[in-house]
């Protein structure tokens, strides 16, 4: 009986201690858990605005600013006017078109977005460059790119970063880490779920602005036309999804929502109007 | 009162894909206007190649077998469906410029461009970061410009994903 009591008490013991060994792991791992939440949820809106700016002047550094004052106001003004109609209308949003014939379009965190004068070429109204900006606007409004850099960032220089007084006088090496890192997801591409979200949300924005909803669609359209050899088009196929699958999706969700929005403008001849005397329309096909 | 309408009609319709290839991805009513509600002339099906003429919003006009009419524009995809383009997976674009040197080779550093090296090696231009405060348009300059435009805003919710 003393013997098999003995063998219970072993039984019950031996979780017992195993418990508590776990219970001191878990108090660890909640420790650092609850670090890694706070350096993760502490780039405020003030850092957000800080790294984006650095990493548009790293792709300032790679292409630079189309020297044309109205192409450059005049696609601010399209953009100021979507970013209105946005959950975050007081960011600094500043847009921008580089002097660069790839045909692609970024955002930076905090309200940098630049398209490319090689897709300018491509778009036909201003529906469609309102498409396309409200496509880029949306990765900031849903924080895309601030979360892939998280995501691949060390913790450690994450706090630092987030830690760090912004007026400190001198240059952050945290900071400019980050921004170098960041730089390099541009390189790299979002996930696929977040180019997805981007469309949805990107019809809707140039929708609520008052334009025909169909003007992202219609550019991802051309794209999808065009010669896939075409070597300005390598980093926007290496970064996104396939076209045809995000035509599909937009093809989907957009069918029967968008019937009262048929007649919006879509300002073709706005839009030809500002290009014409640039050239950017002169190699379009 | 008609012919401003038929005028506004004709500056929405963007022809610049006149004579453009493009072929069906789905089964699709050719209809006489761009209208849900408009006659079907015939029921396209999937694969079938067309020539398009114009966009209007959400809908093409095309040409198939001398009938002219409207289809639905996310059913078309353009090109020939016969030779399954692999541009769509963006593939043959990278092994393009893989074939032709690589882009590593043939970007020297010091070389401007939206390159992949460029990416990796960044530096900073706050010249140009200044240049592009010049550029920056108030909220009260942008609504007289869509004012201008006779852009009316709308209150529309985000759509959730596909099932």
């Amino acid at each position: 009986m003393r013997l098999i009591l003995t063998a219970l008490l072993c039984c019950l013991a031996a979780p017992v201690t195993a418990f508590d060994f776990n219970l001191n792991d878990l108090g660890k791992t909640l420790d650092t858990l609850k670090k890694v939440n706070q350096a993760n949820t502490d780039i405020d809106e003030p850092k957000e605005i800080e790294l984006g700016s650095g990493i548009a002047s790293n792709l300032l550094g790679a292409a630079p600013l189309l020297k044309n004052n109205p192409v450059q106001k005049y696609v601010n003004q399209v953009g100021m006017w979507l970013a209105m109609q946005t959950e975050r209308p007081g960011l600094p949003w500043h847009f921008a078109v580089l002097d660069d014939n790839d045909v692609n379009a970024f955002a930076a965190p905090g309200g940098y977005v630049f398209v490319t004068k090689g897709l300018l070429a491509q778009i036909n109204s201003e529906a469609e460059l309102a498409g396309v900006l409200a496509h880029e606007m949306s990765h900031i409004l849903g924080r895309h790119y601030l979360n892939a850099i998280k995501k691949g960032a060390r913790t450690s220089l994450l706090a630092e970063f987030a830690g760090d007084a912004m007026q400190q006088q001198g240059a952050n090496p945290a900071l400019t880490k980050l921004v170098n890192a960041g730089t390099e997801v541009y390189a790299r591409g979002l996930d696929k779920s977040d180019e997805y979200e981007a469309d949805r949300m990107g019809v809707v924005i140039a929708t609520r602005a008052g334009y025909d909803p169909y003007g992202l669609p219609a550019v991802l359209q051309t794209l999808q036309g065009m010669n896939a050899q075409d070597a300005s088009l390598a980093l926007l196929f290496k970064t996104h999804p396939a076209l045809s699958d995000r035509l599909s999706l937009l093809d989907k969700i957009m069918s029967g929502q968008f019937d009262d929005y048929e007649n919006q403008p879509a300002h073709g001849q706005r839009f030809m109007t500002v290009m014409g005397k640039t050239g950017i329309l002169v190699n379009r096909r | 009162m008609r012919w401003l309408f038929m005028f506004l009609l004709a500056c929405s319709v963007l022809s610049t894909h006149a004579g453009e290839m493009a072929y069906t991805v789905r089964v699709t009513d050719l209809k006489a206007k761009p209208y849900t509600d408009a006659a079907t002339l015939s029921k396209l099906p999937e694969k079938s190649h067309v020539e398009v003429l114009a966009r209007k919003a959400s809908w093409m006009q095309i040409k198939h077998d001398d009938t002219t009419g409207w289809v639905k524009m996310l059913s078309l995809r353009f090109g020939d469906a016969t030779q399954q383009k692999s541009g769509d997976s963006g593939l043959s674009a990278l092994f393009n410029v893989a074939s032709t040197g690589g882009s590593g080779s043939t970007v020297s550093t010091g070389v401007r461009g939206l390159s992949e090296e460029n990416l990796k090696n960044p530096k900073p231009d706050p010249q140009a970061m200044k240049e592009l405060q010049r550029y920056t348009v108030s909220k009260r300059d942008a609504q007289s410009f869509a004012k201008s435009g006779k852009l009316r805003s709308n209150q529309l919710d985000y759509l959730s994903a596909a099932k």
